[in-house]
């Protein structure tokens, strides 16, 4: 039984359906990249497995109908993390990352010792063990980022959302939060379906894409078999190249005029 | 960091009441009198209007805190959603001179009106016009809450009531009984019963056990909707039962003493740096502080009464206002906020 099982998925904002008979699974450990240009239905699809967005369709999570899920067991499940995360400038790095525990805290918000040593071990693992105590805004954005990637790791999940985890990152911290997750799906077996404008970074460590196109999928494979200069030509509307590459799969960039 | 445990949620708020009631004693020593310790009798005096201020700011503190999660702004404050001018509406109708047949009425539909009083009006009118502002903001969004929504309505019906009362102001030139028709818009620590005491404290411990007991669903009301969701909360239900529970503790607040101005808007922020912005640490924080704070209102202006500089006692509104603008903006320009 796959982990997460969606079938024929149509929903629409108004008159042009958003997702469109779109069928996805997901595995276990598994790290999937969901590419596509503005607006084609990244962050919908996104927010639809999250069940925030109603749609026609099926959804099981492992097993079981989204909406027979009680709200709790779901964040326990699933964490998300939207392409702007909001926070409170005055927050520490500590209290940001607790906020993750609130699935499993008591009544009155009471932590239990599990709540914390797992934070201290996200901490530890994101190397924010020495940032606790700053403050949000006293961070740079990669740090940022990070405390928020962390606040979805501390709810000890299943499954990872990621609505463009990448923005606000430079190269080397785009690369380093890449390779963390790709380490995430093999080592704690958490499944990562993360929305991506960067084709390339994506394809250098996802082990499956999917590209989307007006809400249906246009492609799905390893990102050696989607990353074909023609098929993202017509996805993106403009003349692509394919530049081989050892090692990995090739870069795909827009033709130089 | 420490863990939020029970010792720690205990702990936090054994010191809140400690220190409030510190400074409570430190206030009973302050009469209009002059400052030194109280005979028994004296002391029954001065316990009064400690109590009736320890039990407005705690409300109001609480309510402040509450408001400014829920509605995810810095600037929100209890009166935000009507409470305030609904409840000085409805006292200034209480005092017109139509109803105050009723107060001769004969048999008990007198007696109850008597003794319920303005307070009783405020009351109502309180929660009346909060619940106006709750349904329109929700039924603007099919049954859901949205801070944005919920903020300009809140405007717009405090605009509202205070034309309303303008336009029965200006109809009823000389009528209003006591102390004009300001007195009802500035709060102050007024003498109320016992009766009346006891349920205004009864009602905003209601309101006040259900926001302590949403504190950490509350801590994650600061984040989007989205994010809120995924971290297993019911953000529409949360806000309904936070507002809910804010607004009664409001309610019962301006209901005994009138608009307090500043002390639900600044005691959050003053709590905030002391234990940091976890509404866990910050909702028990932000009520002692206003209880304190009010208390100590109250004791200055029974100095300056004694003092006779302003041949007056000043009401515990204007010198909240006066003290707690600019130390709000003191705080801003900090730019801690």
């Amino acid at each position: 039984m796959p982990l997460l099982h969606a079938k024929d998925l149509w929903f629409s904002y108004g008159e042009t359906p958003a997702i469109d008979g779109l069928t996805l699974t997901l595995e276990p450990g598994q790290f999937v990249s969901l590419i596509g240009p503005n607006g084609s239905g990244k962050s919908t699809l996104l927010r639809i497995l999250l069940g925030r967005l109603h749609c026609r369709g099926l959804i099981q999570w492992e097993g079981r109908e989204i909406r027979a899920w009680p709200r709790r067991e779901l964040a326990r499940l699933i964490a998300y993390l939207p392409q702007s995360p909001a926070s409170e400038t005055d927050q520490t790095v500590g209290d940001a990352l607790r906020l993750g525990r609130a699935p499993y805290w008591g009544l009155f918000g009471l932590e239990s010792a599990a709540d914390e040593k797992v934070v201290r071990s996200v901490a530890e693992l994101l190397e924010l063990s020495s940032l606790l105590d700053r403050r949000l805004d006293e961070l740079s954005g990669g740090q940022r980022q990070r405390v928020f990637v962390g606040r979805c790791l501390a709810q000890q999940p299943k499954v990872l959302l990621l609505d463009e985890p990448n923005t606000y990152l430079d190269l080397k911290h785009q690369f380093e939060l890449y390779a963390m997750l790709r380490r995430l799906a093999r080592e704690q077996a958490i499944a990562i379906l993360a929305a991506s404008h960067d084709v390339n970074l994506a394809g250098a460590f996802a082990d499956e894409m999917v590209v989307l196109a007006k809400g249906k999928i246009a492609a799905i494979g390893p990102p050696i078999e989607v990353l074909r200069a023609d098929l993202l030509e017509d996805v993106y509307g403009l003349p692509m190249e394919s530049i081989p590459r050892t090692g990995g799969p090739p870069l795909v960039a827009p033709k130089s005029f | 960091m420490r863990r939020w445990n029970l010792s720690q949620l205990i702990g936090t708020i054994a010191l809140s009441v400690a220190i409030w009631a510190v400074v409570a004693a430190g206030c009973l020593l302050v009469g209009s009198t002059g400052v030194y310790w109280p005979t028994v009798q004296e002391l029954t005096l001065r316990r009064e209007p400690v109590l009736v201020a320890s039990l407005v700011g705690a409300a109001l503190g609480a309510a402040g805190c509450a408001y400014q999660a829920v509605l995810r702004n810095p600037l929100a404050d209890p009166y935000l959603l009507g409470a305030s001018s609904g409840a000085a509406l409805a006292a200034y109708v209480w005092r017109l001179p139509m109803l105050g047949g009723l107060l001769t009425a004969p048999g008990t539909l007198g007696v109850i009106f008597a003794e319920a009083g303005q307070e009783a009006f405020a009351f109502f009118g309180a929660l009346g016009a909060i619940v106006i502002v709750l349904a329109v903001a929700a039924a603007r969004l099919r049954g859901r809450l949205e801070p944005v929504t919920l903020l300009l309505v809140g405007v717009i019906v405090n605009a509202v009531n205070g034309s309303i009362y303008l336009l029965l102001i200006a109809i009823h030139k000389d009528n209003p009984g006591g102390g004009g028709e300001a007195s009802l818009l500035i709060g102050g620590i007024r003498l109320v019963t016992h009766l009346q005491l006891c349920v205004a404290a009864g009602l905003a411990a209601v309101g006040a056990i259900v926001l302590f007991f949403l504190s950490g669903k509350l801590s994650v009301a600061v984040l989007g909707d989205d994010e809120i969701e995924s971290l297993g909360v019911n953000v529409h239900r949360l806000r309904w039962a936070a507002l809910s529970g804010a607004s009664l503790a409001t309610a019962a607040a301006v209901a005994v003493s009138g608009p307090i101005a500043f002390v639900g808007l600044i005691c959050p922020h003053i709590a905030r740096r002391l234990v940091g912005s976890d509404q866990r640490r910050l909702l028990p924080a932000a009520t002692a502080a206003g209880a304190i704070l009010l208390v100590l209102a109250d004791a200055v202006s029974r100095l300056l009464a004694w003092q006779n500089l302003l041949g007056t006692q000043l009401q515990v509104g204007i010198l909240t206002g006066l003290l707690g603008g600019p130390f709000f903006l003191f705080l801003l320009k900090d730019k801690k906020i």
